[in-house]
């Protein structure tokens, strides 16, 4: 551990799940035959949104299971659930991506190449944040990597062929750096582009603080060096100089013609576009699918890896399970991250119409407690909890999932009587 | 030769620069280059055009597309980029110079799928043109009269070169008729897609469309109106047709493919704004530029030739490297 720490988030957790796995899925098992259960206590976190709240609900009649009964000629239990996805145009083990963290201090060294090692072990798409090239450099002297390139590297390196993929973000002043050109035509991520496993992602925002750019913590002397990159201010005391990126300036028609101007310029890398959760976000996603986008990231108002005004923590930006409503169903591929790092929270967010979900400050968590497996032991309770959440339901695949599954306190009963099905029935 | 009973080489690539420099075929192209770039000089002059010499470092360039970048260099510590097309300067030079053309160098390093194409090379040339007040129609009507005058003067001044490199001068009798077909960007998709060819409506036409419709012609041909997003930001947008670009494409006959690019250029300062962010740019690295704008840039229109996309289709040889004496092709690091 690196002193790192994430107050507001179930840090505990998630660190005891990097440290044990699926073991942290139940009760600890010492207690097996002495502890009794009842709602609430430790085991059920304070709800802090929306998508908390919401509980999963599984029907009693299960139409869906009965057809996986008769295709496996016996019961379905819930390692039948089939979570192989395609998550933005990447094969995919299980409905789950590693998001951005850019340039901050806690992302940028070894943290990042540990979560490339394991997320590239898992098979399991990952983005690499923004500013790391403009901060960071893209090609050092020789003996030494930049850090965007040590990322790629070390995901490739580890991960299965025909799975998951790199997503390379680019912000302003990315662009600027010419980001996407530099890593498109690298010889040495030649393979990844190749192979269909190299994306970009347009980032317009993001969860921590919409509506304004990346923002760092530097020292006088980085604030210095910076300077003709970002705007640097010195408003944090002698904690500091605030670095600040510009979050980019978008319409309807610029969205629109990024997204062609990618898909023409970059023809064998994927599209991704991220929206921060903005009170249009269902038109913004809308907008992004018809002009190609492979993948549509919504980040809900909860946190991330940058630095954060407090008025935004507290009170801008729409919560996960609101941004999933308005954008309704999705007519392309939508992943949403936002405080995921569980099975409930993320199995929701499928039913709620994600494709998958990402996980940005848990992933961070994972690798700093253990840098070798802390992820990947992080994702397989995740994985197993998914399972058991969607057989649940009677579903048998993350897709199968939806909004029917979910439950808003305090809305209607809304629930879809499931019509008769002839399949070994007398309907 | 692209003879029908001596197909070429798939990708052949170039041998060793010494050998390249005193093979026959370079002298030859060589002679081919000298007495286009001489009838260029000329029809330009003739035309009224002033010739100026481009620049070759700047803090930004085209920003280019297709997956093609600028190489950075050291500027006393600004981080300065070498001219993938002089564009900006040609529109800013307007002031100044109203009818205006260069012979300019380009280095574009292309990405190294593209070594294959035949067509693609990170170091050529452009005659690139520009008329200020000028329509789209005006900038096609001196590319077309360029390029039948070019090669009208090749074909007199050194048909024995042509003749022993294979190139029937039969294949110029349309082309020296000066009129050339225009078919719009939708038509060209259009046509692909009939053939079974899966043209996208919203990008470039891609090389492998390129060529079939360059080969299915006899004389070259203008393609108009490409989508917004597919090009630049400084080609106008149509006013009366939004996401439709007042520009064009002079494509030869054969399957040599683009030899021209052009359009009627943006100059409404706002605009340009827009457009870059657009295309992704970050409008604070084209200060200059947009001061420029600000003061008022005149309206125009012009377009760039590749020299050696036009060497290549007077001598009618394999590949561009052919007619370059120092070729560098996309991936490959040569001298």
């Amino acid at each position: 551990m690196t002193g790192v720490h994430a107050p507001g988030f179930p840090e505990a957790a998630v660190r005891a799940r990097a440290r044990h796995g699926t073991a942290e899925v139940f009760p600890a098992a010492d207690g097996y035959g002495q502890r009794l259960f009842g709602a609430g206590g430790e085991d059920v976190p304070e709800p802090t949104d929306d998508l908390d709240a919401a509980r999963l609900v599984p029907p009693v009649f299960m139409p869906q299971r009965l057809e996986k009964l008769i295709d496996l000629a016996r019961e379905p239990i819930h390692d039948d659930v089939e979570l192989t996805t395609t998550i933005g145009g990447f094969r995919s083990p299980l409905p789950v991506y590693v998001s951005a963290f850019g340039s901050t201090r806690i992302a940028a060294g070894d943290a990042g190449l540990a979560t490339s090692r394991q997320a590239g072990r898992l098979g399991i798409p990952m983005v690499i944040g923004e500013n790391l090239v403009p901060v960071g450099g893209y090609r050092r002297a020789a003996g030494s990597e930049s850090p965007i390139l040590a990322r790629l590297r070390a995901y490739a390196a580890e991960c299965p062929p025909q799975l998951g993929g790199v997503v390379v973000q680019q912000s302003t002043e990315d662009a600027d750096s010419e980001v996407w050109n530099l890593v498109y035509s690298d010889p040495s991520v030649r393979e990844l582009v190749e192979s269909g496993r190299l994306a970009f992602e347009l980032k317009t925002g993001q969860g921590a603080k919409p509506g304004l750019g990346g923002m760092t913590v530097v020292d006088a002397a980085d604030a210095a060096r910076l300077a003709d990159r970002f705007a640097v201010r010195d408003v944090l005391g002698d904690g500091g100089w605030l670095r600040c990126a510009t979050p980019g300036t978008f319409t309807e028609e610029i969205l629109r013609q990024q997204v062609r101007f990618m898909r023409n310029n970059f023809p064998r890398a994927r599209v991704w576009v991220k929206f921060h959760p903005g009170r249009d976000v269902g038109h913004a996603a809308a907008t992004a699918w018809q002009a190609g986008a492979d993948a549509v990231t919504v980040d809900g108002a909860q946190g991330g890896t940058g630095w954060a005004p407090r008025a935004f923590l507290g009170q801008v930006g729409l919560p996960l399970g609101e941004c999933l409503r308005r954008i309704g169903t999705p007519t392309g591929c939508l992943l949403a991250s936002g405080r995921i790092w569980e099975g409930g929270r993320a199995v929701k967010a499928l039913a709620a119409g994600a494709t998958a979900v990402g996980l940005g400050r848990a992933a961070l968590l994972a690798v700093d407690t253990d840098a070798e497996h802390g992820l990947v032991r992080l994702v397989e309770a995740l994985a197993l909890e998914a399972r058991l959440l969607v057989s649940a339901l009677g579903r048998y695949t993350a897709a199968a999932l939806t909004p029917d599954d979910l439950w808003w306190p305090g809305s209607p009963a809304t629930t879809a009587v499931p019509t008769l099905d002839t399949i070994g029935g007398r309907a | 030769m692209p003879t029908t009973d001596h197909p070429a080489p798939a990708a052949p690539t170039p041998p060793p620069l010494g050998e390249h420099l005193v093979a026959p075929t370079t002298r030859a192209a060589m002679a081919v280059q000298q007495e286009a770039l001489y009838a260029a000089r000329r029809y330009l002059r003739g035309q009224g055009f002033t010739e100026l010499l481009p620049p070759l470092v700047g803090p930004v360039t085209d920003p280019g597309g297709r997956g093609a970048k600028a190489l950075d260099v050291d500027y006393y510590g600004h981080p300065y980029k070498l001219m993938t097309s002089a564009i900006l300067y040609k529109q800013a030079s307007l002031r100044g110079f109203p009818k205006l053309f260069y012979i300019a160098p380009n280095v574009r390093v292309e990405p190294p799928e593209t070594a294959g194409t035949g067509r693609h090379l990170v170091e050529f040339h452009q005659i690139d043109v520009e008329i200020a007040d000028a329509t789209r129609d005006d900038a096609m009507d001196v590319a077309a009269g360029l390029l039948t005058e070019v090669t009208r003067h090749v074909l007199d001044t050194v048909p024995d070169v042509l003749a022993d490199l294979g190139r029937d001068p039969l294949a110029f009798t349309e082309l020296l008729t000066g009129k050339f077909d225009v078919c719009t960007h939708a038509e060209a998709v259009d046509r692909l897609r009939g053939g079974g060819h899966p043209q996208s409506a919203d990008a470039e036409i891609d090389w492998v469309g390129e060529e079939t419709l360059s080969r299915e012609a006899d004389r070259p041909f203008f393609v108009t109106d490409y989508p917004k997003g597919s090009r630049g930001f400084y080609d106008r947008e149509d006013p009366e047709r939004p996401g439709t670009l007042r520009n064009f494409d002079l494509i030869a006959h054969g399957g040599y493919g683009e030899l021209v690019s052009g359009s009627e250029r943006e100059s409404h300062y706002a605009t340009i704004v827009t457009r870059m962010r657009e295309s992704g740019e970050n409008p604070a690295k084209y200060d200059w530029y947009l001061k420029a704008a600000r003061e008022g840039i005149p309206a125009s229109a012009g377009f760039g030739m590749g020299v050696q996309r036009l060497v290549r289709f007077l001598t009618g040889l394999d590949a561009l490297w052919q007619v370059s004496a120092y070729p560098k092709l996309p991936g490959v690091v040569a001298p």
